[in-house]
């Protein structure tokens, strides 16, 4: 008898249902912690552009309290209910959110509001704006998972794996346009989701060289504006366009092992342009130095943990495959993110999840949290 | 409804250690950032967060020889705006303007541009700045600094100069000494946001400025005035040109006073010191400007006519080719090779001995001995006292003499040479050339710096010049002072004299090139006590009007100046011999 046969047997003895605490605790921890971050790094602008030294952190605070409401909620709600019809429309849930998703994106590219050049947002009106792109991502987690578990023998083939990637296709498309970053995000979902659910793994490997070969045709090949950041990655501190990353590299520099205390940062105060978004990482390791900056990442890598204990012992694939999804997310975010701050890597826009400004992700990630928290609640069993 | 399978959760354990490899890698990066790159970002860093601002050092002061300032500093103010910290723009512009006498528009420019700090006007006097600082006017900035001030004005100003506005010398002894006199600017360190806000309350860092070091002249105060007031006197009467006028000690070099009358205002020097009625473009402004800053004893070469006569007489005293009785004929005029050169006294001084010659400045006397020395002798000679050099002042801007080749010297231009035509030289190289005949034979550095003290007073630099000796023989320096004195006391330098001296002198008179434009330099170089020089003086009118001769012009310019000077200095007047008894009784 298998462990999880054994557990499943207990299971139907004894109903325990299991919640991740530990989850729910980093989740509002982080999202707290970057509210700290974002008033000590927005305080600043935000008394220049709007007198108010509190607007930003005020903002971020409405979209928290609304994406804790809306984590648990759905952590409450079996997550199967996805897969189900909802009332008279002819499609589940998971079929209507693939929908809307298109929709939004689509509408996005014509009617989005444009802000430092980019057609992201969706004006809500005196509910300030929505950037549908973060909404994607979700859905391609629940997308993907749903489709890999209708078929999930047909990943053992090639035409199954790009079965999955054709239907996947129209939400990446519809972001690439205006944000190529965000599009890599959702694609590294969808692999990694098709990754965990395959039995066979050689064309993984085969289509991951062939990435990484058009990448690196791509930046000597590409057009001007990648092929320069490229250039600005490889000489940051001379090329005028590294003026950003290099201010970050500065901050970071700035903190040494302890940091400067917080609120104590010089860098935030004018020279990393927005440091409340993309570069805030850079501004925690200059206030809490290297310290701090260390203990962030572990948190998520805490973070990650859970959501890897809580994907493997999923009562089902479905399950398993959206707290995949939800763990490569986070991952591929955080990563990206500090290794863009640290000039790892050349220049993109990535936010760090829970802690970088920004209404939207915050409260989207926040529900999604609640999802991987539904699938552990479904857990049964008397101990993890 | 699908299993979570085994195979599934091995390949999220896969994700997952390519998750924490990643993770770990980024960490190794970050400790590398801030660990050992953490110095050279963070000095990058601190270079964008502090603005430095300068706190000017104070500029050494230059005294005379009496340790009277000449140049030293007042406070004045600089008023510049921020343009980030303004709140009330119109009514900062509409202050400063009417404050500081700007048109609205020169202050609106300055007020309304974007830039971290701006400077409205420097060199503001501190009562108005004071006045300005009452108003407390947000984003307007105030900082008091030095001004050069030069309590004499116009005295010695081509000698002292003056500093520009970051106080840097522009010209005289500012420029010679500037590296002494300009000190080392300090900073203040302070942080400032991407805006250049100051933070408030942020530590600064402060660098102290070092003052300057002080410098003391030779140049005596009463002995310039002196000198200017006798060659006002003589600039006005015979509306001169300009009057230049230097007097030094013979035995050092050491120069009491270097007048280039007129003089121009040293706190006021873009301002010409002549009338000009027609509007003048930049270019002939600057160069009306510089004209006036021109300092012509040391920049001006001149043929220096009779009184180079010292020059010539010396050399053959030292090749021995004259005794003083030797007699000569002179009947107005000699013939060289096929010209015909004429004496300035066109009768002729008929016969007359060497010693008479000198007396009567008689030219076919001097062609004569000038003939004797010959080419080659002449040229060892004229070296020997200088001439061929510049005299090394330490005052820029000297010119050098502008002379024949040996190789084309033949009989007519050794013959016009031998009583100062046909080269030009430095009223100052004439003045070296002479005091080495006088001093003893030492060729010295005429100078005016005479030593450099720290502003703590506890260093001293004693600065020294060249000099050198034995450049001509002891009995020939006897000599000519003798002669010399014959010069004053007998013969055409007569208006030199002055009862109770011993004075020794040369006349001379030029006449300008082109020949006959009946432009003169009327001169006359002159020292006492003859026996023993303590003071050797030359004064150049440039194109008097009226009469020329420099034995009537020149002559008692500097018996005027003697007559004041030599007292001053504590030199007795002497009365022996017949003259003292013909004075007492």
């Amino acid at each position: 008898m298998t462990k999880s046969e054994q557990e499943r047997m207990n299971g139907k003895k004894k109903i325990n249902n299991y919640y991740d605490y530990s989850l729910l605790f980093l989740t509002i921890f982080l999202s707290c912690f970057g509210m700290v971050m974002i008033y000590s790094t927005s305080s600043y602008t935000a008394q220049v552009k709007f007198s108010d030294p509190t607007y930003f952190l005020k903002k971020q605070l409405v979209s928290v309290i609304l994406g804790v409401i809306a984590m648990l909620a759905v952590s409450k709600i079996d997550y199967r209910i996805l897969m189900k019809k909802a009332g008279r429309i002819p499609f589940n849930l998971v079929t209507l959110a693939y929908l809307m998703a298109i929709i939004l994106q689509t509408y996005v590219l014509f009617f989005g509001k444009e802000f430092n050049g980019a057609k992201r947002w969706i004006s809500l009106g005196p509910f300030g704006t929505f950037q549908p792109s973060e909404f994607t991502k979700v859905v391609a987690i629940i997308f993907v998972s749903y489709i890999v578990n209708k078929l999930p023998r047909s990943l053992n083939r090639v035409s199954g794996f790009i079965r999955v990637m054709i239907l996947a296709s129209p939400l990446i498309f519809l972001i690439v346009i205006e944000n190529l970053s965000t599009a890599l995000v959702v694609s590294a979902i969808v692999v990694g989701i098709c990754f965990v659910a395959s039995r066979k793994k050689w064309y993984y490997f085969f289509f991951g060289f062939l990435f990484v070969g058009m990448v690196v045709a791509y930046i000597f090949l590409g057009d001007e504006f990648r092929s320069v950041r490229i250039d600005v990655w490889r000489n940051v501190e001379t090329h005028p366009l590294g003026f950003q990353i290099l201010q970050g590299l500065y901050a970071i520099a700035s903190g040494g092992v302890f940091g400067t205390g917080l609120g104590e940062s010089m860098q935030k105060l004018g020279f990393i342009p927005e440091s409340h978004n993309d570069m805030i990482f850079s501004i925690i390791c200059e206030e809490l130095g290297l310290f701090g900056a260390i203990a962030v990442v572990l948190l998520f890598v805490l973070l990650i943990w859970r959501l890897f204990i809580i994907s493997i012992n999923a009562p089902d694939l479905f399950g398993g495959l959206i707290c995949s999804g939800v763990l490569i997310h986070i991952a591929v975010q955080v990563i990206i993110n500090v290794a863009v701050v640290t000039n790892s890597i050349p220049s993109t826009g990535i936010p760090l999840p829970f802690i970088s400004y920004g209404g939207t992700s915050v409260a989207i990630l926040l529900a999604e949290m609640g999802l991987a928290l539904s699938v552990s609640n479904q857990i049964r069993s008397e101990r993890i | 409804m699908a299993r979570n399978k085994t195979f599934n959760r091995k390949n999220l354990t896969f994700l997952l250690v390519i998750v924490l490899v990643g993770t770990l890698s980024l960490m190794g990066r970050l400790a590398y950032l801030m660990i050992f790159k953490a110095e050279h970002y963070g000095i990058m860093a601190k270079e964008i967060h502090e603005r430095e601002r300068p706190i000017k050092a104070e500029r050494g002061t230059i005294y005379d020889a009496n340790g009277i300032e000449l140049a030293n500093n007042k406070p004045v103010c600089t008023i510049s705006v921020i343009h980030s910290q303004i709140e009330e723009p119109e009514k900062v512009i509409e202050i400063l303007a009417k404050e500081l006498g700007l048109s609205t528009e020169t202050v609106r420019k300055r007020v309304e541009k974007v830039s971290s700090i701006e400077r409205i006007r420097s060199n503001v006097d501190k009562e108005l700045a004071d006045q300005i600082r009452e108003y407390d006017l947000a984003g307007v900035m105030i900082d008091e600094d030095y001004k050069r001030y030069y309590p004499y004005e116009t005295l010695a100003s081509k000698v002292i100069g003056f500093t520009g506005s970051d106080n840097q010398g522009i010209i005289g002894l500012e420029v010679e000494y500037d590296k002494y006199l300009a000190g080392i600017d300090g900073t203040i360190l302070t942080l400032t946001t991407a805006r250049g806000v100051e933070i408030k309350n942020a530590a600064e860092d402060r660098v102290e400025p070092v003052a300057g070091n002080d410098l003391y002249l030779s140049l005596d105060v009463n002995i310039q005035k002196y000198a200017e007031q006798a060659a006002k006197k003589v600039y006005e009467a015979k509306q001169a040109k300009n009057v230049k006028l230097i007097a030094l000690n013979p035995q050092n070099g050491e120069i009491y006073a270097m007048v280039n009358y007129p003089e121009f205002n040293l706190n006021d020097p873009f301002t010409l010191n002549t009338e000009i009625n027609v509007t003048l473009s930049d270019s002939e402004k600057n160069n009306l400007l510089n004209n006036m800053w021109r300092n012509g004893c040391i920049s001006d070469t001149y043929e220096p006519g009779s009184t180079f006569k010292i020059v010539t007489a010396t050399a053959a005293l030292e090749e021995k080719v004259v005794k003083l009785t030797d007699t000569f004929n002179c009947p107005g005029y000699k013939i060289v090779e096929d010209r015909k050169i004429r004496c300035h006294k066109t009768a002729g001084h008929g016969t007359e001995t060497f010693v008479e010659g000198i007396q009567n400045s008689c030219n076919p006397v001097f062609m004569e001995v000038g003939a004797r020395v010959g080419a080659e002798n002449m040229y060892k000679n004229y070296k020997k006292l200088g001439l061929f050099q510049k005299t090394g002042i330490d005052v820029p801007g000297e010119a050098n003499s502008i002379t024949h080749k040996l190789e084309n010297v033949k009989a007519v231009e050794l013959a016009t040479m031998s009583f100062g035509q046909g080269i030009s030289i430095t009223p100052l190289q004439l003045l070296v050339a002479a005091s080495a005949v006088v001093n003893g034979g030492t060729r010295i550095t005429p100078h005016f710096g005479v030593k450099i003290v720290s502003a703590d007073g506890q260093y001293v630099k004693k600065l020294t010049y060249r000099e050198k000796s034995n450049v001509i023989t002891k009995e020939t320096s006897d000599t000519m002072k003798m002669l010399l004195e014959s010069v004053v006391a007998e013969g055409s330098g007569n208006k030199a004299y002055l009862p109770g001296f011993r004075i020794g002198g040369k006349t001379a008179t030029s006449e300008k090139l082109p020949r006959r434009s009946n432009k003169y330099i009327s001169s006359f170089i002159g020292f006492a006590p003859a026996d023993d020089p303590q003071i050797m003086a030359i004064v150049l009118i440039d194109e008097p009007v009226g009469i020329y001769y420099g034995g009537t012009i020149a002559a008692p310019v500097i018996a005027d100046l003697f007559s004041n000077v030599l007292p001053y200095m504590g030199i007795e007047e002497q009365y022996v011999g017949e003259d003292g008894a013909t004075d007492n009784q």
